[in-house]
C-alpha cells in the first residue's frame, strides 16, 4: 500500500460524487478544447490557406471587422511595381450568408492571378475569362450548399452559375466560393474596390528586404498595412477577438470546475474529519494529510482533464461536420492544446484542494476523532 | 494485594505536575491539577467513574490534546512544547481506543500499515511487518478482510497490532474492552498483558473495570479531575 492507494481509495469511496465531479470538470475542459481548438483551428486554417496559395505579403486596410474594409483597386498597379515583388493579385473577399449556409467565404480573385493557379478542377471547368458570370465551388462548399455543376448560387442579388468544383488543398480554400474579381465586385456593389492585394516575392527575399517593402507600401497606402502572410492571422482584430472570446468563455468553464472540485474536496474533508483525526492520532504529519488531500484533488483534476479532452475531441469532430463550420476551419487538436487542457485541469484540481487541505491540516486530533 | 506506591527503579517516562485541563473557557474542568509519574515497563491502570478525567489525561499523555496548565513531560521533554508531536505519536506511543477507530475502507493488513507511513520502511517491509503483527495477535487468517467483516474482539486485535506498528515504547489504551463482550474483553486483556511482558512496553490503560485494574502493576484512581490514590498492585500470578 502506498499513499497513492490511500488517495485512490479516498476517491472511489463515494463513486457517484466523484463521478459527478469528473463530469463537471470534463465539461469545463471539453469547452476549453472545443472553443480554443476552434479558434486555433481557424488561425491554422487561414495560415495554411495563405501558404497553399503562395502568398508572401498581404496588403489590406487597417480598419474593418472580420474582413478589412475595401479600398481602391488601382493601388495594385503601384504596389506591384515595387522592388522584390514577383507577382501581385487583387482579391475582394467577404464572409457572406449564402442561401441556407450561415457564413461562407466568398473570394473574388483577379482573373489569371497566381491564386487561381493553385486550384485543381475536380469536376466541370474554370470560368472562361474574368468577365464570365460564373463561379467555382471548393469541394466542401459544394457539399455544404448541396450544389453541383450547372446549379446556380445566389450571391447577394445575383444568380451565378456553378461551372466547376475545385480542390484547393486547404480547408479554407475547399470551403470557399471562388469567382472572378469583376463578377464579385458587381455582385456585391463594390465596383473598382478590393480588400486584399496578395503579393508573391522573388525567391530568396530576406526578412530585411521584406520589411523594407512593407515600409514602402505603407508610404503608398498610409491607411493600409502590409504584413508577412504568417503574421496576418495573429494580428488580425477578428482573430484576436475570437481568441479572447474562446479563452474568456473557457475561463468561466474553468471557474465552474474549480468550484465543483472545491465543493467535492470540502465535502470529503468534512466527511472524513474522523478519519483524519485517526491518521493524526497514529502519527501522520499534518503535511502528509495536506499531500493526501491535494493529491486527491489533483488526481480528480487529471482524470477530469483526460475525460474532458476526449469529450472535447468528440465535440470538435461533430462541430467540424456542422454546416456552419464545415469548410471554414479545421479544428486544431494538437498535442499542445491537449497538454495545456490537462495541465489546466490538474491546476484546477490542486487550486481547488488548497483550502480543503489547509482546513484538514488544522484539525485537532482529539476533536476530529470525537466529532 | 496492594501496597503504597514507592519510587520505581526504572527510567521516568511520564511526569505530570499540576496538570489542568479546562474546556469551554473554564466552564468545564476535566483535570484540576494532576501529579503523576510513570516509569518504563510499568502497567498502570487509571480507574475512576465516567467523567473523572481519566480519558482526558490519556489524551494529554498521547499529545492528542494540550493541557491548559501544568507540566507534562515525556522522558524529560515537554509534550505540549514538542515542535512536531506527530513524531512522538508515530514512534514513541501506540494508541488503542475503545471504539477501535479502524479505517473502514482499508483492509486489516492495510490498517496496520497506516502508522508506518511515517517510518523508514519500504512498501514491502511495511506489509511484511503488518502481517507479522497480525499473526502475533492471532489474525493471520484475516489479513484481507475489512473491519466490518470482523467481530469486536478481532477489530480490537487489529487496533492493537496497529498500535504496535512502529515499535512504540508506550501503549496508551483507552477503555480497550469497553465495547466488547466479556469473553473478548478477557482475551484482549491477556493479549495486552502478553505484549507488556514480552515486549517490555509501558502500558497505560484507562478502565472503569476493577477486575482489569487488578491485573495491572499499579493502579491510579481518579475522581473529579484529581488523582485520589496511586498504589502498586501485586497482579495474580495465574491467568484467570
Amino acid at each position: 500500500m502506498t499513499l497513492f492507494t490511500i488517495v485512490v481509495r479516498g476517491l472511489i469511496r463515494r463513486p457517484v460524487r466523484t463521478g459527478l465531479t469528473l463530469v463537471g470538470i470534463s465539461i469545463g475542459i471539453a469547452a476549453v478544447i472545443a472553443l480554443v481548438g476552434m479558434a486555433w483551428g481557424y488561425e491554422k486554417s487561414m495560415v495554411r490557406h495563405l501558404d497553399v496559395m503562395g502568398i508572401d505579403v498581404v496588403v489590406s486596410n487597417m480598419s474593418g471587422g472580420i474582413m478589412p474594409k475595401v479600398y481602391d483597386a488601382s493601388l495594385e498597379e503601384k504596389i506591384g511595381k515595387l522592388p522584390r515583388v514577383k507577382e501581385s493579385t487583387s482579391v475582394l473577399m467577404q464572409m457572406l450568408s449564402v442561401e441556407d449556409a450561415p457564413m461562407m467565404m466568398v473570394s473574388g480573385r483577379e482573373w489569371a492571378g497566381f491564386t487561381w493557379s493553385q486550384l485543381k478542377v475536380v469536376e466541370g471547368r474554370m470560368p472562361k475569362d474574368g468577365s464570365e458570370n460564373a463561379l467555382v465551388l471548393g469541394r466542401l462548399a459544394a457539399e455544404v450548399l448541396k450544389k453541383k455543376v450547372g446549379d446556380t448560387v445566389q450571391i447577394d442579388a445575383m444568380e451565378i452559375p456553378v461551372v466547376g468544383i475545385v480542390d484547393g488543398n486547404a480547408v479554407v480554400e475547399n470551403g470557399a466560393i471562388i469567382l472572378s474579381l469583376s463578377v464579385m465586385q458587381e455582385a456585391t456593389g463594390n465596383q473598382g474596390k478590393v480588400n486584399f492585394i496578395d503579393l508573391q516575392l522573388v525567391p530568396d527575399t530576406t526578412k530585411a528586404q521584406t520589411d523594407e517593402l512593407c515600409k514602402q507600401i505603407k508610404e503608398i497606402f498610409p491607411e493600409g498595412r502590409a504584413m508577412v502572410a504568417s503574421e496576418v492571422v495573429g494580428t488580425s482584430q477578428g482573430f484576436r477577438i475570437a481568441r479572447a472570446m474562446s479563452w474568456s468563455t473557457s475561463l468561466l468553464a474553468i471557474i465552474v470546475g474549480v468550484l465543483g472540485v472545491m465543493n467535492t474536496m470540502l465535502m470529503t474533508v468534512f466527511e472524513r474529519t474522523h478519519e483524519i483525526g485517526i491518521l493524526l492520532a497514529v502519527g501522520w504529519k499534518r503535511r502528509r494529510i495536506v499531500y493526501m488531500v491535494l493529491w486527491e484533488s489533483a488526481l480528480l483534476g487529471f482524470l477530469g482533464g483526460v475525460a474532458g479532452v476526449t469529450l472535447g475531441a468528440i465535440g470538435l469532430k461533430i462541430l467540424e461536420t456542422t454546416p456552419a463550420i464545415r469548410g471554414l476551419l479545421e479544428p486544431d487538436l494538437g498535442p499542445q492544446l491537449i497538454f495545456i487542457s490537462v495541465g489546466i485541469a490538474v491546476v484546477v484540481g490542486v487550486v481547488s484542494g488548497l483550502y480543503p487541505a489547509w482546513r484538514s491540516s488544522r484539525l485537532s486530533p482529539s476533536l476530529a476523532m470525537n466529532g | 494485594m496492594t501496597e503504597t506506591l514507592k519510587a520505581g527503579s526504572n527510567e521516568l517516562v511520564y511526569e505530570a505536575i499540576g496538570l489542568k485541563k479546562q474546556f469551554d473557557g473554564g466552564k468545564v474542568i476535566a483535570l484540576r491539577g494532576v501529579d503523576l509519574q510513570i516509569r518504563q515497563g510499568e502497567f498502570v491502570a487509571i480507574i475512576g467513574s465516567s467523567g473523572c478525567g481519566k480519558s482526558t489525561l490519556l489524551q494529554m499523555l498521547g499529545s492528542l490534546d494540550k493541557p491548559s496548565e501544568g507540566v507534562l513531560n515525556y522522558r524529560g521533554k515537554s509534550i505540549p512544547d514538542m515542535p512536531d508531536p506527530s513524531d512522538y505519536r508515530a514512534h514513541e506511543i501506540g494508541f488503542v481506543f475503545q471504539a477501535f477507530h479502524l479505517l473502514p475502507t482499508f483492509t486489516v493488513v492495510e490498517n496496520v500499515q497506516i502508522p508506518m507511513f511515517e517510518g523508514a520502511l519500504s512498501r514491502s517491509q511495511r506489509k511484511e511487518r503488518a502481517v507479522e503483527l497480525l499473526e502475533s495477535v492471532g489474525l493471520g487468517h484475516r489479513l484481507n478482510h475489512f473491519p466490518s467483516e470482523l467481530s469486536g474482539g478481532e477489530r480490537q486485535r487489529v487496533a492493537i497490532a496497529r498500535g504496535l506498528a512502529n515499535k512504540p515504547s508506550v501503549v496508551l489504551a483507552d477503555e480497550p474492552t469497553g465495547n466488547l463482550d466479556s469473553q473478548s474483553a478477557k482475551s484482549i486483556i491477556e493479549l495486552l498483558l502478553q505484549l507488556h511482558r514480552d515486549l517490555g512496553v509501558t502500558l497505560v490503560l484507562v478502565t472503569h473495570d476493577l477486575t482489569i485494574a487488578e491485573r495491572a502493576t499499579r493502579t491510579v484512581r481518579m475522581k473529579d479531575g484529581l488523582v485520589i490514590s496511586d498504589q502498586l498492585s501485586i497482579p495474580p500470578t495465574d491467568s484467570p
